[in-house]
């Protein structure tokens, strides 16, 4: 059942494009290209959140440094955005990483508002850092590429393709992070995670260090975002605070985690399938009459997680769903 | 040396404010234990308030804090038989989830109802005394900020008060010690807990009725206060009444102090890199008891 679930949606993600493109809309592609991108920050908070079970309210620091570290690599010293990518992943990683330390002294509530004041501190360091552009941020220019392949090869898509080579580069991307979450979840260092999740004290009562194991992931949270920054950098081809730095970079993934399944590997895949084409269909199907831009995508957001949080807290995916579409009599 | 010292004495009066604002967070957060990430919404929902029934029927916004106070109370009530009770006795990651869901909700219903625009009270008494001063000492205090820091101070100490001194504040105090036992003497924790729900709604709320003749009103504005009270409420100890004082005093001078020597989009950075050093080096708060 959910292999055969895996490949239709396998195919479907990589066919998704195509009458787009043949019909010229390529407004859906980057609603596509949206999804993956949450979906992908999804699977990374997961790890600091659902797995780790440590509540991460500043991830978006690290999608920011990600974005800034690649385009001031592109712009001062011409790098391009694939071989800025490790470099980006591997600085977020290692600044979450001394950042993160001192704060695992904290636990529960205190933890999460001391990610809060990361953010908090990150964001008057970006809007008057001159090195980095300030408030203006920095600017990717577009340089002209001959080719599908040099564009693939330097992530600067323009022209007509621009919605579907992001969308494939953002597809890339994702299964990579999936694959290796997927990875993750099964090695020693997964359950380490949801053992400090459950109970720390037994988990140190066992040797493991609880400390260590909660930067590490958090780290890997870090890393997964910065990629997804890199990617949105040059797909917006500008970086700036207020951009980068949004909260939303946070909310969203989180919701998306939390309305398909926290701890969940597919959880958030399938929330942000859900949750984030519905600010797009709202807007569209709004218009522009009287209620446009009044936040009724927001509303409908504000209402699915409430409703989960009230009767179905482990999300959409630990509905019994075998049960349901298997026939004859349940099994346990 | 004098722009020091009334930049502190102006933070002062910024943190009497701040203090009705964070209160009501410790009766939820830190008194009954429960997460609400909407608390800013609250506070939003009593500008609005404020500002509502000063534009359409002419309410001075200082009166319009007893209506306010009692809508949000009922709301703040309501919020906790119909949402939070659900999700109280579960993972205490459900009730973030559920009060961001209520950020989201009442955050945007305004949007829906009133759009985003930036709204401005500009014919309250506060307003109108204007370019009031008092000169003490070399220093000077604008007239609206004074008073409305006396009015926060007053506030404060009623419900100081109330939760230190009476019956009824004893049994809120004994819920949050231990819920079985204080059940066994005849406290109904669930009332309590409703309690509590609405006490802080209709405190911020009535916060925000304050703030309007200092802040503009639009939909977003909450989450700036929502972060602050955290920041607050931890700072001060957890379910301390007092500490929530001393905390919120504090952080309204960092911020006044910081903005005399950094550009202004630092202010609250030097307020978390505050609850930062404390949360490591004093973790139980500045006044917070084991």
């Amino acid at each position: 059942m959910a292999r055969i679930a895996l490949v239709i949606g396998a195919i479907a993600a990589i066919v998704y494009p195509i009458p787009l493109q043949l019909q010229g809309t390529t407004y859906y592609q980057t609603v596509g290209f949206l999804v993956l991108v949450n979906a992908m920050l999804g699977v990374g908070w997961n790890v600091i959140g659902g797995w780790a079970g440590q509540f991460d309210f500043g991830p978006q620091v690290f999608f920011a440094v990600g974005a800034y570290t690649s385009a001031l690599l592109y712009v001062k010293l011409g790098v391009d955005a694939w071989l800025g990518l490790p470099v980006a992943v591997a600085a977020a990683a290692l600044i979450c990483a001394v950042l993160t330390y001192p704060l695992t002294r904290l636990r529960g509530h205190y933890f999460a508002i001391s990610t809060v004041a990361i953010w908090m501190i990150a964001q008057p360091i970006g809007a008057t850092w001159e090195y980095i552009g300030a408030a203006q941020g920095l600017f990717i220019p577009v340089k002209p590429r001959t080719g599908v392949l040099a564009s693939a090869l330097s992530l600067q898509f323009s022209g007509p393709t621009k919605a579907m080579g992001y969308y494939y580069a953002a597809l890339v991307l994702f299964a990579f992070t999936l694959a290796l979450m997927a990875v993750v979840e099964r090695s020693k260092l997964g359950y380490y995670f949801r053992a400090i999740r459950d109970d720390q004290e037994a988990a140190e009562g066992i040797g493991i260090d609880s400390r260590l194991y909660k930067v590490i992931a958090r780290s890997i949270t870090a890393a997964v975002f910065a990629a997804a920054g890199v990617l949105y950098a040059f797909w917006a081809l500008s970086v700036f605070p207020e951009q980068v730095l949004e909260l939303n970079w946070s909310t969203l993934p989180i919701m998306a985690t939390v309305v398909g399944g926290i701890g969940r590997l597919w959880g958030p895949v399938l929330g942000a399938v859900i949750l984030i084409p519905i600010s797009q269909i709202m807007s569209t199907t709004l218009g522009t009459g009287p209620l446009a831009g009044r936040g009724i995508d927001l509303i409908v957001y504000g209402l699915i997680i409430i409703v989960i949080a009230a009767f179905r807290p482990t999300g959409l995916l630990s509905l019994p769903w075998s049960r349901w579409f298997r026939p004859g009599p349940a099994t346990a | 040396m004098t722009e020091l010292a009334q930049a502190v004495v102006n933070g002062l009066q910024m943190g009497f404010l701040y203090a009705l604002v964070a209160v009501g967070l410790t009766i939820i957060w830190g008194l009954m234990e429960m997460i609400n990430f909407a608390h800013g919404e609250f506070l939003m929902l009593g500008m609005f308030g404020a500002w509502w029934l000063g534009a359409a029927f002419g309410l001075e916004p200082l009166l319009a804090i007893v209506p306010i106070a009692l809508v949000m109370y009922a709301f703040g009530v309501l919020v906790y038989r119909h949402l939070m009770r659900r999700v109280q006795g579960g993972d205490p990651f459900t009730q973030i989830f559920a009060t961001i869901g209520l950020l989201f909700l009442l955050q945007n219903a305004v949007v829906a109802g009133f759009t985003s625009d930036y709204r401005f009270v500009n014919d309250s008494l506060l307003v109108r005394l204007g370019g009031a001063k008092l000169a003490l000492l070399g220093l000077t205090f604008a007239m609206p900020l004074l008073l409305a820091a006396g009015l926060a101070l007053l506030l404060f100490l009623a419900l100081y008060l109330l939760i230190e001194r009476t019956e009824f504040g004893l049994a809120l105090q004994a819920t949050s010690e231990d819920r079985d036992a204080a059940r066994l003497v005849g406290i109904r924790p669930q009332r309590m807990f409703a309690v509590a729900w609405g006490l802080g709604a209709a405190l911020v709320a009535v916060a925000g009725a304050i703030l309007v003749n200092f802040f503009s009103v639009y939909p977003q504005v909450g989450l700036q206060f929502t972060v602050l009270a955290y920041a607050i409420v931890a700072l001060g100890g957890f379910g301390s009444i007092l500490g929530t004082l001393l905390a919120a005093l504090l952080v309204g001078v960092i911020q006044s102090v910081t903005v005399v020597y950094l550009p202004p989009a630092f202010k609250d950075a030097f307020v978390f890199a505050s609850y930062l050093l404390i949360g490591l080096v004093r973790p139980q708060g500045l006044s917070g008891r084991f």
